[in-house]
C-alpha cells in the first residue's frame, strides 16, 4: 500500500512539471520571489529625497505634500488628509493615470483620490470589479485539498453591468463531474469573507517579463498569458499583486485591501468548453463595496442574475484589434 | 392660521397674538415681509415667519396682476415700508412666479435662538432665490456600482419580458 502511494507520488512528481510541487509551497515560492523583487526595488532609493505632491479634490485644492520619492504612496498622502481619505478611497489618479494605492509615487505629480461615490466612478467600479475577481481566484486556489489540483486561467475582463465578476479556472480531472451545491458555494464565500475580515492589502509590483516569468515558473498558462501582456504594454513590464501570499497577475490597478469589500458571494460555476488543459470552468460572484450595501430584497435579485453565464468575448476576437504594433503573441490560438 | 391641538382648547381665542395691538402686530408683519421682499430670505421666530407666510404670497398674487391695476399698487405701497421695494416686486419676483399659482414661499425650522427666551425660529425665503439651499440637494449618480448592477439587471428584465409575452 505504501509503495503504492509512494509510485504513485513518483508518478505524479514526473508527470508534468505543474502537478508535482504542492500548492503551498508553490504560493510559497511565487510570494518568496515577490518579496526579493520588492526589496531590491525599493533598495533602488537609499536616499530619501523629496517630491511635491499636489493634491485635487474637494476641499483640498492648493494643497502640496512634500512626500519621500520611491517610498511614499497615495495611501500616505491620504494618511496627511483625514481619516476618511485613508478608510474611503479605493484608487489613486496620479497625474490623469490609475494609480493602486500602494505603488510608491516616483517623482513630483498631481494626485486625485478616487472613491466610490464620486460623481464618476467608473475607473473604480472596475478596479473594484477586477479585484473582486482576483479574490475568487484566490479563494479557489486554496479552497481545495492538497491532492486536487487548481489551475487558474487568466481572467477575463468583463463590464459591471453584465452583473457577475468571474475567474476562468482549471480543475482536477477528477472534479471533471462534480458540480457544485448550495453548501460548496457557501463554504467558497466563507472563505472570501474571512480574507475580507483580515482587511489584506494588494500590493502591486511593476516587473520585467523575466521576473513575471520565474514567479509564475509552475504555471504554463501563466507564462504565455505573461508574455501576452507584456507585448501589449508599451512599456514591456507586467503588474504583479500579491494579496497575503497569493501572488497574481492583473490587467489594471486594484483597489486598496479586501476590507473594501462588504457584500461578497460566490454565485456559480460553469462549465465551458474543453479546452487543452482539461475543462475550463467560470466561478462567478457578486459583490458590493462597504461604501454602497444594498437591501437584501435587492441583493436577492442582483445575485439570481449573477447566477446566469456571463458572456466574454472570445479572447481571439479581442487580442488582434487591441496591440497593433507589438508582436503577435506566442499562444496556442 | 394653523388649527393644532392646542388651539382647539384654546377656547375661541384662536388668534396668535403678536406685538402690543391689532396695529402693532400690522406693524410688526409689513416690517418683516419688507425685509422679506428685500433679502429674499429672512430669520425670524417661527410664529412670526408662519404669520407672515400668508402676507407674503397674498402680495405676489396682487403683484401678478401687474403694476397697472389699482388695488395691486395699493397693496403694494401699504406693505412695503421701503418704497423703492415696489419696482422690485413688480418687475422681479412678480414674472418669477408667473408659472406657479400657489407656494411662493418656503419655511424651515431652526434651532431655537441662543439667547434667553430660547424662541423657536425659522427660516422663511422666496422660492427661486440666489442663496444656497436650505436643504442639501439628493445627489443622485447613476454611475455608482450598484446603480450601475441594478440598470444591468433592467436591461436584462427589459429583454426577457418581450419575448415571453
Amino acid at each position: 500500500m505504501v509503495t503504492r502511494t509512494a509510485c504513485q507520488a513518483l508518478q505524479r512528481r514526473f508527470a508534468t512539471a505543474a502537478t508535482c510541487v504542492p500548492a503551498a509551497e508553490v504560493r510559497c515560492q511565487r510570494s518568496a520571489v515577490f518579496s526579493r523583487e520588492q526589496a531590491r526595488q525599493r533598495a533602488l532609493y537609499p536616499r530619501v529625497e523629496k517630491i511635491e505632491v499636489s493634491v485635487q479634490g474637494p476641499g483640498l485644492d492648493g494643497t502640496m505634500l512634500v512626500m519621500n520619492k520611491g517610498m511614499s504612496t497615495p495611501l500616505s498622502c491620504a494618511r496627511h488628509l483625514t481619516e476618511h481619505h485613508v478608510t474611503n478611497s479605493a484608487l489613486a489618479l496620479v497625474d490623469g493615470e490609475p494609480w493602486s494605492l500602494h505603488q510608491p509615487l516616483t517623482q513630483s505629480c498631481s494626485l486625485t483620490l478616487l472613491t466610490f461615490k464620486d460623481s464618476d466612478p467608473t475607473l473604480v467600479n472596475q478596479a473594484y470589479w477586477r479585484s473582486c475577481a482576483a479574490l475568487l481566484g484566490q479563494v479557489l486556489e486554496t479552497a481545495f485539498k492538497d491532492n486536487f489540483t487548481v489551475e487558474l486561467l487568466s481572467t477575463p475582463e468583463v463590464a459591471v453591468t453584465s452583473g457577475a465578476f468571474c475567474c476562468d479556472v482549471v480543475l482536477d480531472p477528477q472534479l471533471d463531474a462534480w458540480t457544485p451545491s448550495e453548501e460548496s458555494f457557501r463554504s467558497l464565500t466563507r472563505e472570501a469573507q474571512y480574507l475580507i475580515h483580515q482587511d489584506l492589502v494588494w500590493e502591486p509590483l511593476e516587473v520585467v517579463p523575466a521576473v513575471a516569468l520565474e514567479v509564475f515558473s509552475q504555471s504554463r498558462c501563466k507564462l504565455e498569458e505573461v508574455e501576452q501582456k507584456a507585448a501589449q504594454n508599451p512599456k514591456g513590464t507586467v503588474t504583479l499583486h500579491r494579496c497575503d501570499d497569493h501572488v497574481l497577475l492583473s490587467a489594471g490597478p486594484l483597489v486598496a485591501r479586501t476590507g473594501l469589500c462588504s457584500q461578497y458571494e460566490v454565485t456559480a460555476l460553469h462549465n465551458l468548453e474543453q479546452g487543452p488543459r482539461g475543462l475550463h470552468r467560470r466561478a462567478q460572484g457578486l459583490s458590493l463595496p462597504l461604501q454602497l450595501q444594498s437591501h437584501h430584497t435587492v441583493w436577492r435579485k442582483l445575485r439570481q442574475r449573477a447566477e446566469k453565464l456571463v458572456e466574454v468575448p472570445r479572447l481571439e476576437e479581442v487580442a488582434p484589434p487591441s496591440p497593433p504594433d507589438s508582436t503577435p503573441p506566442a499562444s496556442s490560438q | 392660521m394653523r388649527l393644532t391641538l392646542q388651539m382647539l382648547i384654546s377656547h375661541g381665542r384662536m388668534a396668535r397674538r403678536i406685538g402690543l395691538g391689532p396695529e402693532s402686530r400690522i406693524n410688526i408683519l409689513r416690517n418683516i415681509l419688507t425685509g422679506l421682499v428685500r433679502h429674499e430670505r429672512i430669520e425670524t421666530t417661527a410664529g412670526r415667519a408662519d404669520e407672515v407666510r400668508f402676507y407674503a404670497e397674498k402680495l405676489i398674487d396682487y403683484a401678478k396682476k401687474g403694476d397697472t391695476d389699482e388695488k395691486a399698487m395699493k397693496m403694494a405701497s401699504f406693505w412695503l415700508t421701503e418704497k423703492d421695494l415696489v419696482p422690485k416686486l413688480f418687475k422681479v419676483l412678480a414674472p418669477r412666479f408667473e408659472t406657479q399659482s400657489y407656494g411662493y414661499t418656503r419655511m424651515a425650522r431652526i434651532p431655537n435662538r441662543q439667547n434667553l427666551d430660547r424662541a423657536q425660529m425659522a427660516v422663511l425665503e422666496y422660492k427661486g432665490n440666489p442663496f444656497p439651499p436650505l436643504y442639501p440637494v439628493k445627489k443622485d449618480n447613476e454611475l455608482t456600482l450598484l446603480n450601475q448592477l441594478l440598470k444591468g439587471y433592467r436591461e436584462e428584465r427589459a429583454q426577457e419580458l418581450p419575448t415571453k409575452a
